[in-house]
């Protein structure tokens, strides 16, 4: 929290702002997927892995990015992989809505799906942990959950040829990212996290962006007490100068993106996290490359050290330890 | 109107990912007696290049590439049914494509499965969350040459790796040549579980292609 409060921390902290979660750490805690997706104790449990296991600095809640979409109406597909193994349940096909329907935001919202399990596993971990570790509770940004739920493909069509269109779906989206944050912060999470993959210049125009984005992710911010992570995966240089406009603490970067460019962009008040590539160095490479990336990253401007993005499953222990390690000497 | 008046209208109205633009110049060409393959060929195919190198550029983006693509195909398709069927293109290989299971994410793959088939590729695109076992089964029922897979998340990039496995347990290995595109794969991962190749962009993906299959 020094970090966030621009205090010199005692040493550098390491976190993620996404999820964590490995099939190593279930087996260690006893809490599997998908009933720690769905499941309140389970769900503390896992998340507390992170803490207990890894030794992280801050405790992220849940792992997947459907408890808004679900509450909303999406249909929602379950994490299931080959050979048997679990991963995070997304969102069906065909979609629930189409782009000409009427948004609507139940007033039951927060009772709906497994929004009520969220909320009972982040006062599990806040209990648990106290004051100790912050609690960070994860939310979707406006222009993903409007992808959740008219689906992504005429999503992207719309910013190009009906941009007015979406402007009902992305207020609903707010909405609800909001209305879940508050229940989150009153259940005791120190931290809000957005997610907002879809917002990505991978996918959209940055123009989208300023034009749309910019706006509902400020309102949602502004209505946020506790301090906030923005997390776009991607290259995100070209639309970075408007996602600090938004006025979050933290920016969540992935490794695609140079820090340095983002701290020439934002200025000198913003907190960088981020620091090791997913897919590639953290599941499949070892110590010695984590810990080059790593310092890399923070020689780049990184003050929070993190995974670029969530985990693969498969991730082993001993590759996150080496993140922990490279921080402690920081 | 002059053929190269034809072919500079059909090119703009792929970049200005306009759909039905493209639909009237592919019609009224056909009508003021163009050749249908010189429109594809040199038209809307050369449109569509275009646009992917500036989507590689960063110029262009996601959406008007989308968009783009599908204006070209619905402009291919007017074209294609005017062509006797001993004209059509000569096919350069059978690619098998698809999103493994677990992943419902098709948004690029449906961008590549366009520019291969533009590039002269017959494609059979399976679709999204497809068992490695619907891969490998239609591979060899349509003699592919090639067989590519999307993954989009960490958690079912995985599936790529089986489809490897799959493909050796089936004594189909030496038989096909495979690619694996998507945000989380990269040139090591497609080294590291065996693939021949790794698409990053839809021009890339084309480029290598080549260098495989010959």
């Amino acid at each position: 929290m020094a970090v966030i409060n621009h205090q010199k921390p005692d040493r550098m902290p390491c976190f993620g702002a996404n999820c964590t979660a490995t099939y190593e750490q279930m087996e260690k805690v006893q809490a599997f997927w998908p009933k720690a997706h769905e499941d309140g104790e389970a769900m503390a449990r896992l998340a507390l892995a992170s803490h207990t296991i890894l030794g992280f600095d801050a405790i992220r809640v849940p792992f997947c990015q459907t408890f808004e979409a679900r509450a909303l109406g999406a249909n929602i597909k379950p994490g299931k992989l080959p050979d048997n193994m679990e991963g995070i349940p997304g969102i069906d096909h065909p979609p629930a809505f189409r782009i000409d329907d009427t948004p609507v935001f139940p007033n039951d919202f927060l009772f709906r799906g497994h929004i009520p399990e969220l909320l009972k596993a982040v006062s599990i971990v806040k209990k648990e942990v106290g004051d100790k570790v912050p609690v960070i509770g994860g939310i979707i940004g406006p222009f993903t959950l409007a992808g959740s739920l008219i689906d992504t493909i005429p999503l992207l069509k719309a910013t190009f040829k009906a941009p007015d269109k979406l402007r009902p779906w992305l207020e609903l989206g707010e909405k609800a990212g909001t209305a879940l944050a508050k229940a989150i912060i009153d259940a005791g999470a120190d931290i809000i996290c957005c997610e907002d993959m879809t917002a990505s210049p991978e996918l959209i125009a940055p123009k989208t962006y300023k034009e749309l984005e910019l706006e509902f992710q400020t309102k949602q911010f502004d209505a946020i007490c506790v301090p906030t992570i923005l997390h776009i995966c991607g290259k995100v240089d070209p639309i970075v100068k408007w996602m600090a406009q938004t006025r979050p603490d933290i920016l969540s970067l992935d490794t695609k993106t140079n820090p340095k460019v983002v701290r020439e962009k934002c200025g000198p008040d913003i907190v960088l996290l981020g620091g090791v590539e997913v897919a590639t160095t953290l599941f499949l490479k070892g110590p010695d490359e984590i810990r080059k990336e790593s310092e890399q990253a923070i020689a780049d401007g990184i003050q929070i050290l993190a995974p670029g993005c969530a985990v693969g499953p498969g991730t082993p222990t001993k590759n996150l330890l080496t993140m922990l390690e490279v921080a402690k000497e920081h | 109107m002059e053929k190269a008046e034809w072919i500079k209208k059909a090119i703009q109205s792929i970049l200005d990912t306009d759909d039905e633009a493209a639909k009237e110049i592919a019609q009224k060409a056909l009508e003021d007696g163009m050749d249908p393959l010189d429109m594809i060929n040199e038209g809307f195919s050369e449109g569509i290049r275009r646009m992917g190198d500036l989507f590689d550029r960063g110029e262009v983006f996601l959406p008007g590439l989308l968009i783009g693509s599908e204006a070209m195909s619905a402009a291919v398709e007017i074209l294609e049914a005017a062509l006797p069927v001993e004209e059509q293109q000569k096919k350069l290989g059978v690619i098998v494509i698809g999103t493994v299971e677990g992943d419902i994410h098709d948004i690029g793959k449906g961008i590549i499965v366009t520019m291969l088939r533009v590039h002269g590729y017959e494609v059979h695109d399976l679709g999204r969350d497809i068992p490695i076992k619907e891969f490998v089964e239609k591979a060899r029922e349509v003699k592919a040459d090639v067989i590519g897979s999307s993954a989009m998340m960490t958690t079912t990039q995985l599936g790529q790796r089986r489809l490897e496995e799959a493909l050796k347990e089936a004594g189909m290995r030496d038989k096909v040549k495979t690619m694996v595109g998507g945000a989380v794969a990269t040139d090591h991962w497609a080294k590291r579980i065996g693939a021949d190749m790794f698409g990053e962009t839809p021009q890339d993906t084309i480029n290598k292609l080549e260098k495989i299959l010959n």
